[in-house]
């Protein structure tokens, strides 16, 4: 069955998968300045704002 | 830079402008971000500042929360972010205001909130950040979570991963080898440009202090994952896109972004060899990344 499909240039059947992939919503909507502790906000933590921030947690 | 009451930053060929008419309102920029500071003079997008009593400010309908420091509303087809903290009190320290196309908006800082004598940077962290990738959004790339290397032969090589995954270990692991510049420890923003792709580095940088203005054409991207033993694992498009999702950074309440999001993957993982590196904390790695075997 599978030589006459390859044959007629068909691939053969292959059962769909599933994959799950692990989304971490606290990261992925920008929320926390996690350098600060996962601190929310000015003031928080080691957050000296509002004066200039850049350095956002990896 | 000195206060000032307007500056352009321009990170992966996005420029924006914010300007105050107000003289009690000045700017100021620091670390890397200085090195972001640009002198457009036709921005993509602008927003001007201002002292505001945000007390009784109507928001309109709230359509998503981060959970967190912000919520984005929705009046007469406008975005507005609000900011608020509890180190502050009940109303939103700042609220950002933009057209849909995120390229004019209002930024209104609540007065009673700052000390009106000191200079400070209008589009603090998040906001800055979540104006590009609004930018982005819109047709013109997506910023990943990721480590981005270029190598002494000019290839970038993006090392995707979230938070723990190894990203600035990386970058440190590379940073004594000759020639290499390293983009960006924690965010990269991908964009076609001329038939091409491209890594860009931002100023959002992570532990490791990373951050650079240059760009590099992507050539090989990586998943990372902690491991007792050094292996490059070839990934099939569906996994390198889904992988891609969960380490991007797209604005999730917005269909149309999304929709370009993920075809943007669907043309990255097409055109760029992807792979899970199981890696091991030391310079191995970089040997396995450079080897003989890795030639394109």
């Amino acid at each position: 069955m599978k030589i006459k499909q390859e044959e007629q240039g068909k691939r053969p059947y292959k059962k769909p998968e599933l994959m799950q992939v692990p989304l971490r919503p606290e990261e992925a909507v920008l929320g926390n300045c996690k350098m600060s502790g996962g601190a929310q906000g000015p003031g928080q933590g080691t957050c000296t704002s509002p004066v200039p921030c850049s350095a956002v947690g990896s | 830079m000195e206060n000032t009451s307007q500056f352009c930053l321009e990170v992966a060929d996005i420029s924006v402008k914010i300007r105050s008419a107000d003289p009690t309102l000045q700017f100021e920029t620091q670390g890397v971000m200085k090195n972001f500071l640009s002198g457009e003079l036709q921005p993509d997008a602008q927003a001007s500042a201002t002292w505001s009593d945000l007390s009784r400010m109507s928001l309109g309908e709230k359509i998503f929360d981060s959970g967190a420091l912000w919520q984005l509303h929705r009046r007469n087809g406008s975005y507005l972010f609000a900011f608020t903290s509890s180190v502050f009190g009940p109303f939103p320290y700042k609220v950002a205001s933009f057209d849909s196309s995120f390229t004019a908006g209002e930024v209104y800082l609540h007065h009673p909130y700052f000390e009106s004598k000191s200079a400070l940077y209008p589009l603090e962290y998040p906001l800055d950040e979540l104006w590009m990738v609004n930018l982005l959004g819109q047709g013109r790339g997506v910023e990943i979570h990721g480590c981005g290397v270029v190598d002494a032969d000019g290839k970038g090589h993006l090392f995707v991963g979230q938070s723990g995954a190894g990203k600035s270990t990386m970058a440190r692991l590379w940073e004594p080898q000759k020639g290499i510049q390293i983009l960006s420890d924690d965010r990269i923003v991908l964009r076609q440009a001329n038939q091409k792709l491209w890594m860009y580095g931002t100023p959002w940088h992570g532990e490791a202090g990373f951050s650079s203005t240059a760009r590099a054409p992507l050539t090989r991207i990586y998943f990372l994952r902690h491991a007792k033993e050094n292996k490059l694992l070839p990934q099939r498009p569906a996994q390198a896109v889904g992988q891609l999702f969960t380490c991007s950074f797209p604005p999730f309440y917005n269909p149309e972004a999304l929709d370009f999001t993920l075809g943007f993957f669907e043309e990255v993982v097409q055109a760029v060899p992807c792979f899970e590196l199981r890696f091991l904390q030391d310079e191995k790695v970089i040997e396995l990344l450079t080897g003989p075997s890795n030639e394109d």
